[in-house]
């Protein structure tokens, strides 16, 4: 009953922590506009202030019944609602959520709208309602259609953005890039493939000789282990050892044995003579049924 | 439109659809390759049980047909049958479930008893950057050296692992390279071999491995997989399964499982793979000039590593007590062409001295060259992807 209880308990722990580790603490305030005028408009065609979450997980996240909030003191102002497959963000992809005040308009319209000219809070709570994902200030001074966004998606500092050399991105990575960046470096400073020899090579010989290093200890101490539990059992001492008083076991006894004992245990020479007879049980299966693999003979069915 | 129009009209619709009509000389190019695979592997017995399919995937994959006709049936058609067997090679899942067969498979006691002999598996890694510094001289961007020097490390599943992040649309010819030198290592190892070696270093008798004992055994993979993959993480995928698969192996309580990751599974993963990358390699994907450059660099990748693990044992020589030198015959099996090169290390080193058995501690390098590679992949894969 304990060991049931045990791994009961072992099983719940560790899908608690595996639910707790893919869950949406991945999800992340990207982007914020405050007062727009001339950025993005949404369905309606019109311009509202705007909150980008971002999910940073490399696998889909659903987002309904998280709550959004703009008020520290009600932090379940705007639950996302259940059952629009669009709550559910691909990995590493944005949705956007105009803050307008009219949650009649959809799913992604709160029922807050951000203010301009002061101090904005935004937070994420998770569906229990008390539990914070993510949460950021936005200064008063950000000014109309500029935006408030992380450097690098879910990630790093907030920075004020312009529209001008500093995008503003709704509903796209923060970070644009054309090249992948690691690809890029290696061509240019490493162009004769020398640094990526040396550094790997490096690695994959650290690697095994850490692996070697470590068996080698291992290999002793179970030597040691296999020692003591002879000598134990041989009812010798170590300094007898020491002295070589305890001949070793050469691999060609060891053999003898082995085969001595084999040849034991696998003689019939003497038999019990007591015989059982089990009854063979086989669950009845059409598809192995003998009766639909024969033919009935024509003539018996005539006959009947 | 008269009945014989109609007719007329429909007959010529079909052979639109057939072969003959779409055929190019590119397909007949492919299905000749395709019919020499499955010659090697039936007459020469070159590892036939990979051959055998890719062969045969390669008739598959290019047999002609109308390709705007929609018929859903092309390997890179999304939605066809083929399509959906290809995806556990585009997606990379075949090569971690037949690493979990061949940790299942492999009995790491030669390596245990005798742990130096990793370090000939990593000097054997050489070939691998070697190829990927000649495969960058010759023009290749850094992702696709990195996924054409693979080769290199003679292991086929964790080539077409790596190809598929790195350089997905030359996983085919990558793939096919990887085994046909793979079949090829009778004939291309022993000339080298001979080469770097003196008649001398070629008797050198070493010393029986120890016994390994069942907790050792048993260390060995959740140890293994620990370390290694604390190292690089990204070689995850290969190593953990690897590993795992032999801790089914020599735990000792999960005999079905084993049995079943090293018979059935792998069998069933191998046929999938073999027939999937063989049907990859479309006339119009495969016959480029960057093919012909991936097998020339795969050779290169074959001949550094093998020569790199030869020249390695013979550095450690060097270091090495005299009653405790490694016979260099067995260097080659650093790659991890697993059993083939340590049988070759054992068969040249029978030739030259007909007590002379290498087979087992060939084996320990041979099966260090499996995790060496699995760990070069996750380097490239953490350095380039």
């Amino acid at each position: 009953m304990k060991r049931k209880l045990f791994i009961t308990a072992m099983l719940v722990v560790a899908a608690a922590s595996a639910a707790f580790a893919q869950g949406r603490k991945a999800l992340r305030i990207n982007e914020v506009m405050v007062q727009n005028e001339s950025s993005i408009v949404d369905d309606y065609g019109e311009h509202h202030g705007w909150i980008e979450l971002f999910n940073s997980n490399f696998a889909p996240l659903e987002i309904s019944s998280v709550y959004l909030t703009n008020d520290t003191t009600d932090k379940k102002k705007y639950p996302v609602p259940l059952g629009d497959v669009n709550t559910r963000i691909a990995k590493r992809q944005h949705v956007v959520f105009f803050a307008d005040g009219q949650p009649d308009k959809g799913t992604f319209h709160t029922n807050f709208v951000l203010e301009p000219g002061k101090d904005n809070w935004i937070g994420i709570y998770d569906a229990d309602g008390s539990t914070l994902i993510d949460e950021v200030f936005i200064p008063a001074s950000l000014a109309t259609d500029n935006s408030y966004a992380r450097t690098v998606d879910g990630a790093g500092e907030w920075a004020v953005r312009d529209g001008g050399a500093a995008y503003i991105t709704p509903s796209s990575a923060n970070v644009i890039r054309d090249t992948n960046n690691k690809i890029e470096e290696f061509a240019e400073r490493d162009a004769n493939g020398f640094g990526m020899t040396v550094m790997a090579m490096c690695i994959v010989f650290s690697a095994l000789l850490v692996l070697c290093l470590c068996f080698y200890g291992i290999g002793k101490i179970n030597s040691s282990i296999s020692r003591l539990n002879k000598m134990r059992a041989h009812g010798v001492e170590k300094h007898e050892v020491e002295k070589g008083e305890v001949a070793h076991d050469s691999g060609e006894e060891i053999a003898a044995i082995v085969m001595a004992l084999h040849d034991h245990l696998d003689a019939h020479d003497t038999e019990n003579t007591i015989l059982t007879i089990n009854k063979v049980k086989r669950a009845y299966s059409p598809w192995s049924s003998k009766i639909y693999s024969l033919r009935e003979v024509p003539g018996v069915n005539h006959r009947r | 439109m008269s009945f014989g129009d109609f007719l007329l009209k429909n007959l010529q619709q079909f052979w639109e659809l057939t072969g003959f009509a779409n055929a190019e000389i590119g397909n007949f190019v492919m299905l000749a390759v395709g019919l020499f695979f499955i010659w090697l592997a039936i007459k020469k017995n070159f590892e036939p049980m990979l051959l055998v399919p890719i062969g045969f995937g390669i008739l598959i994959g290019n047999v002609p047909f109308n390709t705007g006709a929609g018929l859903e049936i092309g390997i890179y058609e999304e939605g066809s049958v083929l399509n959906i067997l290809y995806n556990g090679v585009s997606a990379g899942w075949y090569p971690p479930l037949i690493f979990l067969g061949i940790g299942a498979m492999t009995d790491f006691s030669a390596l245990i008893a005798n742990p130096k002999l990793m370090l000939i598996g990593a000097a054997a890694q050489f070939g691998i950057f070697g190829a990927y510094m000649v495969a960058l001289a010759i023009g290749f961007a850094p992702d696709q050296a990195g996924a054409i020097a693979i080769i290199g490390g003679a292991d086929g599943p964790t080539a077409i692992f790596l190809s598929s992040k790195l350089a997905p649309n030359l996983m085919g010819a990558i793939a096919v390279s990887a085994y046909s030198y793979m079949a090829l290592v009778p004939v291309i190892q022993p000339p080298l071999m001979r080469l770097f070696t003196t008649k001398k270093e070629r008797l050198i008798r070493m010393k029986p491995a120890r016994a390994v004992s069942q907790n050792e055994k048993i260390i060995f993979p959740i140890v293994g997989m620990l370390l290694t993959c604390f190292v690089v993480p990204s070689g995850l995928p290969l190593l953990g399964m690897l590993f795992f698969g032999n801790l089914l192996r020599e735990c000792g309580v999960t005999n079905r499982l084993a049995k079943t990751a090293s018979n059935a599974l792998t069998d069933i993963v191998t046929i999938l793979l073999g027939m999937t990358v063989g049907a990859s390699t479309q006339a119009s994907q495969f016959l480029t000039p960057q093919t012909i450059f991936i097998f020339f660099l795969g050779f290169m990748a074959f001949i550094i590593a093998s020569s790199s693990g030869v020249l390695f044992v013979k550095l450690f020589n060097l270091v090495l007590p005299k009653d405790k030198k490694i016979n260099p015959l067995i260097g080659n099996a650093g790659v991890s062409a697993v059993p083939m090169s340590a049988r070759i290390s054992n068969n040249l080193g029978l030739e030259y001295d007909p007590s002379n058995y290498l087979l087992m501690h060939a084996m320990g390098p041979n099966v260090a060259g499996v995790i060496g590679s699995a760990v070069a992949a996750g380097v490239l894969l953490g350095f380039l992807a």
